[in-house]
């Protein structure tokens, strides 16, 4: 496993040194542009996505009934995911304006549906999930 | 009122420990951090593979066989890119309470501490660019001021590069998470009193979420979102895919990557007076629209693939390139160059390797699923061939020049 986990190291170093060389040729122009890349991507997660996702769910969890909380975990787990996969199509940016080939279908009513439909999955699962937990404790008390 | 001091802010940092939500630990970050790499492997192969075919390397003898091979190659590229965004943002939230573990003590200690932290900066930097650009190029939005492909090519390493490192460093405490099962003792549902209602919780405590229900979610989500976008490329989820950037529509039943006018084709191309110039041996033999459609024509059905991930098959009908180089008295065992009309952007001119020109298959089409091409897909004539990146499709063909 050492011997294993050594070569991983070496074959890593090796790579990301020849992705440094091939960028040896860029103008500095393009060089800072892709460092503001680079080093905005961290930025954005651990200094506003993370939080942002910490907070709401602290927040939710505390108005949230237990029965509900992991129904509506999952929701929003898949909802903010794939909201993020889908801001390119959502921004309305991209594309050419004499190309309506491209980014032509309704994206914004389809995010509130789907949107809505995750909610409403969460909210009957966990009313579900209510009357489940209740039931025995009402016949206990009979 | 006194200034915080150092110590103050410091207690203030949340530390590893306060993170309580059981639903992370690396049982759950190992096993998202697999499906992880088996898509950033995927993604890395097929991003190298779109490379060769975009310039191919002498050694590797890319030809028109499989057809379909660039297709799927990088319709996977995009799909396995896009199934990753998910697992990536989720695998980050398992792990992100470690950004707050304290700088050990001891300069040894320290420099370890340093580099670790610097190959996971590097890792996930590179990780977020890689993912953010290919998403943003799919839909043909640059807001930034490097070349997309190098820079595409060179992060692409890096990433690649950080992650094998990253491995390594991990290696016993991913095995170790891999041999345990997900879920500890403690989230055995059996074990909670149903209904209870503790009132003294405290606000980051969340029993019913469990390390499983995260990952079940994760792959949920990774799921969806290819089945939401991949019938760009995959015909029976054309239908599903309603976030998809192309629906699969457009002029002649085929989606248009860049219109004749944002390519600085239109005039020229519209121009009654075009004729194609084919080069042979220095001397130059021209034809024109009739000419070039009195010639024999065929029809296959061959697809469009495009670097953005979005594919179509069409029917294509025009003269056999092979054919034409023949009637001017090349030798069909020759590259040839192809030059278009357009006027701005990059690929006005391609070459066609002689493996391509060998196949009857390749074509200088006239006609698009029965009708004559519109300007938008290349009219008066453009480049067909089996298995090559659509942006090597050249449209408004103005010349072809076999290399001696």
């Amino acid at each position: 496993m050492k011997a294993a986990r050594a070569l991983l190291v070496v074959a890593g170093v090796g790579f990301g040194l020849w992705g440094v060389w091939l960028m040896r040729d860029f103008t500095s122009e393009r060089l800072v542009s892709a460092g503001i890349w680079l080093g905005g991507g961290i930025v954005v997660h651990d200094a506003v996505l993370a939080p942002l996702t910490i907070a709401i769910v602290v927040v939710v969890a505390r108005l949230l009934p237990r029965y509900a909380r992991a129904p509506m975990a999952i929701a929003f787990l898949v909802w903010s995911t794939l909201t993020v996969v889908f801001i390119p199509v959502l921004s309305g940016q991209g594309g050419k304006p004499d190309n309506d080939t491209i980014l032509n279908r309704p994206y914004l009513a389809s995010w509130l549906v789907l949107t809505a439909v995750l909610f409403a999955v969460a909210l009957v699962v966990a009313l579900q999930r209510r009357s489940r937990t209740a039931t025995p404790a009402a016949t206990a008390e009979d | 009122m006194r200034l915080p001091t150092v110590e103050d802010i410091e207690r203030r940092i949340p530390r590893p420990e306060d993170f309580e939500s059981r639903a992370r630990g690396t049982q759950l970050t190992a096993r998202v951090g697999v499906a992880l790499g088996v898509a950033f492997g995927i993604c890395f192969l097929t991003g190298l593979w779109s490379h060769a075919q975009y310039d191919p390397p002498g050694w590797l003898p890319i030809g028109p066989q499989p057809t379909q091979l660039y297709r799927i190659t990088q319709g996977l590229h995009v799909i396995s890119g896009i199934a990753a965004i998910p697992l990536l943002l989720v695998k980050l939230w398992s792990a992100f309470p470690r950004f707050f573990i304290r700088p050990p003590h001891g300069p040894r200690a320290l420099v370890v501490e340093a580099l670790e932290r610097a190959s996971i900066g590097a890792l996930v930097g590179s990780s977020i660019f890689m993912l953010a650009s290919g998403l943003l190029n799919i839909a043909q939005w640059y807001p930034w001021d490097f070349s997309f492909r190098a820079t595409h090519n060179a992060v692409a390493w890096v990433a690649i590069g950080s992650l094998l490192v990253h491995i390594a460093v991990k290696l016993p405490v991913i095995r170790e998470a891999l041999g345990a099962p997900i879920n500890g003792p403690e989230d055995d549902p059996t074990a909670v009193e149903p209904g209870s209602e503790p009132e003294d919780e405290s606000p980051g405590e969340n029993e019913s979420v469990t390390r499983r229900t995260v990952m079940l979610g994760a792959f949920a989500s990774s799921g969806l979102a290819v089945l939401l976008t991949a019938g760009q490329t995959v015909p029976f989820l054309r239908k599903i895919s309603v976030f998809a950037v192309r629906d699969g529509e457009g002029p002649q039943d085929l989606p248009v990557n860049r219109t004749a006018k944002a390519a600085g084709a239109a005039e020229a191309a519209a121009d009654p007076a075009f004729v194609l110039e084919l080069i042979v041996n220095g001397t130059t033999l021209t034809l024109d629209r009739d000419q070039l459609a009195a010639l024999p024509q065929q029809t296959h059905e061959l697809p469009i693939a495009c670097v953005e991930g979005w594919s179509r098959s069409a029917s294509w009908t025009g003269v056999s390139v092979r054919d034409l180089i023949e009637m001017a008295g090349g030798e069909p065992r020759s590259d040839v160059v192809v030059r278009s009309l357009q006027t701005k952007g990059a690929f006005g001119t391609s070459v066609l390797p002689a493996a391509f020109i060998d196949d009857p298959r390749t074509m200088l089409a006239l006609e698009l699923n029965g009708e004559t091409l519109s300007l938008d897909h290349g009219y008066p004539c453009r480049i067909i061939a089996p298995n090559r990146p659509g942006v090597l499709q050249t449209k408004w063909v103005r010349q072809l020049e076999v290399k001696s």
